[in-house]
């Protein structure tokens, strides 16, 4: 199989960063992609490297990736977490393109505003800000949504679950801050990193990754700048975290996250907590170096840091990850059972209006039910059942001109406008 | 096949069905007990259960589902961790236990009781062979941490 070219670019991306762990790293890889590109086969390196994730005496390992690929990350992210022997500790940087990262057990339809996602102009400037395309993916740790762009660095940890605490990582990369100067930063109590607002600076222990001088319960509240999630299975523990170092997006994080249908869904499964968020104000490579010095201290090793990307793709468990991540079976139909009801008005002969509720029950991403109440007679809706709620491709078509609306914050909207912007067809969303 | 071994196993009486009935544990920190019937109660382990904290959802296997060894038949999430509940043994699912969907913490506070997961119709009892028993778990346990 020839390399494609995107190996090279992809290692061009990486020599671009103007760091110097990055410049040794990618100036080492280069050669490998040159020397991989002329051959007609998959290299023999690229063959050894799932051995080698997997070999017993690897007890530390650590990657860094050059792929802005969300799907593609979380794969080799998972590959490892599989693949690693016993006892061995795996640290691994990345960095995505915009994207929206949903929690294991969440609901896309809550948690994301999915209308937004569309890669297409949205009119006016005027409009919130758009990003252009935004992923969406379920990634297989559990917790909230997040949101990543290239202000941030995912950092990743994985160990045997006998070791695993779920501050332990969280403590390692505080550390890793606080050597850079960010002396505000501690572990709060769900595991996330914080930066203290306190307006003067008093006694602290400088160990206590727990406390800073500027730990004050009377100030603003504490700016999140990295959350936590976990997966564990086989004896064994992932934590990874995002690190917001200058994210220029933090004023329209909020309108993705944002859904249409919150406040109307009734979901089993896995809310969000929403935290005010803030920059750290430190530069990826700079944090990438930091948080690798204090892996290797931590666990009194040196090994260097490998470049992991795009070519990842050829190994087979890698590839198998990352189209079960991409696939909207994954996306969709793994969601918590829900309902969603909101209050419809039918407009009568007089003028007058009349108010009901339009209930739809999803089961696996899969309407079970629709039903209309205190409308007399409207629509026998079960037909609608049995579809995939996120192939639904014309809300119009579907409730064959049922002619409803819905009251919004300022009037109201046809039912299958409403419906659109809640649950817009999966072609508007990647 | 199994329905026949299972048949035979009836009429062998208490002091074998007692027998079988030992509880038998994975490394992924499952338990299954197999009864008269072919069927395993499936759970997850006291150990699993402290570790994985405060359980806030649990995904059940869809009923009816055909589950091959080691895959997974549903998912637990607890304290920002999601975890694979895998089958430790080939067979049918013929039973969920839905009162987890209302009450999660089930799996909390009786994790090998009122809190079990799933039951599998067993299609081959002999792959219930490798699993270690209550004490040899308890070692693996003791060993991994």
């Amino acid at each position: 199989m020839l390399l494609p070219p995107r190996c090279i670019a992809a290692a061009r991306n990486a020599a671009h960063l103007n760091h110097t762990f990055y410049r040794h790293i990618a100036a080492v890889r280069n050669v490998a992609f040159r020397n991989a590109a002329q051959l007609t086969h998959t290299s023999s390196r690229l063959l050894s490297w799932p051995a080698r994730v997997a070999d017993p005496h690897s007890r530390l390992q650590a990657y860094i990736s050059t792929s802005p690929n969300p799907v593609l990350n979380l794969s080799i992210e998972h590959f490892l977490f599989q693949t690693s022997p016993p006892g061995s500790r795996i640290l691994f940087l990345y960095t995505n393109s915009p994207s929206i990262i949903l929690g294991r057990n969440q609901n896309p339809w809550s948690e994301v505003n999915l209308s937004l996602l569309s890669a297409a102009p949205r009119g006016p400037q005027t409009e919130p800000p758009d990003l252009g395309a935004v992923a969406l993916v379920r990634r297989r740790s559990g917790g909230g949504t997040v949101f990543h762009d290239g202000g941030n660095v995912n950092w990743s940890v994985i160990c045997d679950l006998g070791e695993f605490t779920r501050d332990k990582h969280a403590e390692m990369v505080v550390r890793a801050l606080r050597e850079l100067g960010v002396e505000r930063a501690r572990v709060n109590e769900r595991h996330d990193i914080v930066l203290d607002q306190g307006a003067t600076r008093r006694q602290s222990d400088t160990e206590d990754t727990h406390r800073t001088p500027w730990t004050d319960p009377d100030a603003p509240p504490p700016l999140k700048v990295s959350g936590s999630a976990y997966k564990l299975a086989r004896n064994r523990a992932l934590h990874h975290g995002t690190a917001l170092l200058g994210s220029p997006n933090l004023h329209v994080i909020p309108d993705y996250l944002h859904s249409p249908a919150k406040g109307l869904i009734t979901s089993k499964g896995v809310a969000s907590v929403s935290s005010p968020v803030g920059n750290i104000g430190v530069e990826n490579g700079a944090f990438e170096d930091a948080v690798r010095d204090e892996f290797l201290r931590m666990y009194a090793a040196d090994v260097e840091a490998e470049v992991v990307g795009e070519q990842m793709l050829e190994v087979p468990e890698v590839k198998k990850g990352y189209v079960e991540l991409k696939s909207p079976e994954w996306t969709y139909l793994q969601t918590p059972q829900f309902t969603f009801s909101t209050p419809v008005l039918e407009r009568i002969a007089s003028g007058q209006l009349r108010e009901g509720a339009f209930t739809m029950s999803v089961r696996y991403g899969v309407i079970t039910s629709i039903s209309l109440e205190g409308l007399p007679g409207t629509l026998e809706l079960a037909n609608f059942a049995d579809r995939r709620l996120h192939e639904v491709q014309s809300w119009k078509d579907f409730l064959h001109g049922l002619d409803l609306e819905v009251p919004v914050s300022h009037g109201h909207v046809s039912l299958p406008s409403f419906l659109t912007s809640a649950f817009p067809p999966t072609s508007m969303c990647i | 096949m199994g329905a026949f071994r299972a048949a035979g196993m009836q009429r062998r009486g208490f002091a074998v069905a007692a027998m079988l009935r030992v509880k038998k544990y994975t490394e992924d920190h499952e338990w299954v007990e197999l009864g008269e019937d072919g069927v395993c109660n499936l759970g997850i382990s006291k150990y699993a259960a402290n570790a994985l904290g405060d359980v806030i959802y649990v995904e059940l296997p869809e009923l009816d589902m055909e589950v091959g060894f080691g895959d997974t038949v549903g998912a637990v999430e607890s304290v920002k961790s999601a975890s694979d509940i895998m089958a430790p043994v080939s067979g049918k699912v013929v039973a969920t236990n839905e009162a987890l969907e209302e009450k999660p913490g089930l799996l909390n506070q009786d994790p090998e009781g009122e809190g079990w997961i799933a039951k599998i119709k067993v299609e081959h009892e002999e792959e219930l062979d490798g699993l270690m028993d209550e004490e040899a778990y308890i070692k693996f346990t003791e060993e991994s941490s």
